[in-house]
């Protein structure tokens, strides 16, 4: 099989996990409804926080208000995509190496990662996407030095984040198949993706390297806005895109040595 | 250490805010107030939330497991509010270790005997959660999936208890607003009057508030429960 039609086949296997979750959330309406509503809570928090502190000061870190708006559009983009193509997936691995459904998906003829990590599509988030990216538009309207031609970053730099923060989390989850029960040490996945969930700038030096390498949280908005908001600075894109693929080929080998320490449901 | 990582994720923050404003205080309080105030607050809000009982209250309902509670001698309620306390005993117990070790050693503002009064409020509020978990369980009997509600509910504590940032930080009307609901009870009143933001009427007014609160939810919780026992036909909802 080719490569294009391996990702034809890839492509087509997603849209019917796409259609099925679809269908699946929409059985339940009401939490449908309050799963966007909760992610609205969110994002207001996330608001709050920030427009509350611009009262006080007019940096936090080296940028102000227009900018950390920027910032803050960015985060709910990105975390608008992953909730709608991997959270729920992530979220479950436990639970799945617990109760052995990880069997099943392992006897299907498809790259077993690839089942786990994007089987649910949280159609619910599509909803949060939009009004995330509603307010991305709004707060970008209202920044002084902002160019739409710098847009064009975010078709690298999205995904780059996105893969960086899918890898390391899927990295977090795995450990599922070594301890079987991990689920406080996904309660500090949430401590650790806060960090990104706060512009790089306001960190020391030290902090700002671990979140932009060793745990790449930064790279989920940080550095797109970065991007948005000022002269491109190549180094830092190019090293978010290595980063990027260097930590999904890691997932993957640690994925492969999960695998063979693996023995089966509760093992 | 999730509730340490936190903290220190929030101490980073007032430190760069301090650091860019060049300011030595914020609405008054200077960072010794503020990286108090993060501390005891990120600590505070882990006992005041509720997560883990409410999913078992909808578990009970949703599964139909609530009808080996239903034939015991204590109610549903006073069932899961002793479990609920009872736990978060030990978690007050264990988890403020941290924070009282970090405020003696970096020397923090914080009015020791002010504790024991904000402890008891803080437990007041425990009572006013619970029941807010009990009126959101009983609503197992009419939806099948209401997971959403627990997370949208906790969310919108989160926004209006403090922890975020604190209150007295809001623009009006919204600080006052916030104030006269119970759910500042959480965090803020407790955390403000132990780190000396707050003066003792405003620790009254929380007693006043939560008091309102738990007039209000009991009422709901007694109608919500009867609608449901009513509904409920000992098979799962």
């Amino acid at each position: 099989m080719t490569a294009f039609q391996s990702l034809k086949k890839y492509l087509r296997l997603w849209l019917s996990f796409f259609r099925a979750s679809l269908i699946s959330d929409l059985e339940f309406r009401a939490n449908f409804v309050l799963r966007f509503v909760a992610d609205i809570f969110w994002y207001l928090a996330q608001i709050i926080i920030f427009e509350s502190l611009y009262r006080f000061t007019d940096h936090i870190g080296s940028w102000n208000l227009e900018q950390t708006r920027v910032f803050l559009g960015l985060v709910f983009v990105a975390d608008g995509i992953y909730m709608i193509l991997l959270h729920d997936n992530l979220d479950r691995m436990s639970d799945k190496v617990r109760k052995g459904e990880l069997d099943l998906l392992l006897a299907k003829p498809v790259n077993s990662q690839f089942m786990l990590s994007l089987q649910k599509v949280g159609a619910v988030m599509i909803g949060n996407l939009c009004a995330g990216t509603g307010y991305l538009i709004w707060a970008l309207s209202r920044s002084s030095d902002f160019s739409a031609l710098r847009l064009l970053w975010l078709l690298v730099l999205i995904p780059s984040g996105i893969l960086c923060l899918y890898s390391f989390r899927f990295i977090i989850s795995a450990t599922a198949m070594i301890f079987t029960k991990s689920e406080n040490i996904q309660y500090l996945w949430y401590q650790i993706y806060r960090l990104g969930l706060r512009p790089d700038s306001i960190y020391s030096p030290w902090l700002r390297y671990v979140v932009l390498s060793l745990v790449p949280v930064g790279m989920i908005a940080s550095v797109p806005s970065r991007a948005l908001l000022g002269e491109p600075n190549l180094a830092l894109f190019a090293w978010s895109v290595v980063l990027s693929l260097s930590f999904l080929k890691l997932s993957s080998i640690f994925w492969k040595f999960c695998l063979k320490h693996y023995t089966s449901a509760s093992s | 250490m999730q509730p340490s990582l936190a903290a220190l994720i929030e101490v980073t923050l007032w430190f760069s805010i301090f650091k860019s404003s060049a300011r030595a205080e914020i609405n008054g309080f200077g960072i010794n107030d503020y990286l108090a105030y993060v501390l005891w607050a990120t600590f505070v809000a882990r006992i005041t939330s509720n997560w883990m009982y409410e999913f078992r209250m909808v578990e009970e309902i949703e599964s139909g497991s609530i009808n080996g509670l239903l034939v015991r001698p204590m109610s549903f309620f006073e069932y899961y509010l002793s479990q609920f306390m009872g736990y978060k005993l030990i978690t007050t117990l264990v988890s403020f270790v941290v924070p009282i070790v970090a405020l003696w050693i970096f020397d923090l503002p914080t009015q020791w005997s002010r504790l024991p009064i904000a402890l008891i409020l803080v437990f007041y509020h425990l009572i006013f959660v619970q029941s807010i978990s009990f009126i959101i369980s009983t609503l197992g009997f009419q939806m099948t999936k209401i997971h959403s509600i627990t997370v949208a509910k906790n969310l919108g504590l989160w926004l209006l208890s403090g922890e975020l940032v604190p209150i007295d930080l809001l623009p009006e009307p919204w600080r006052s607003h916030v104030m006269d609901l119970p759910f500042a009870n959480a965090v803020y009143i407790p955390v403000g009057y132990i780190t000396g933001r707050i003066p003792f009427e405003t620790l009254q007014h929380g007693f006043f508030t939560n008091t309102c609160g738990l007039i209000v939810t009991s009422f709901l919780g007694w109608v919500m429960w009867r609608a449901g026992i009513r509904k409920y036909v000992g098979t799962g909802a």
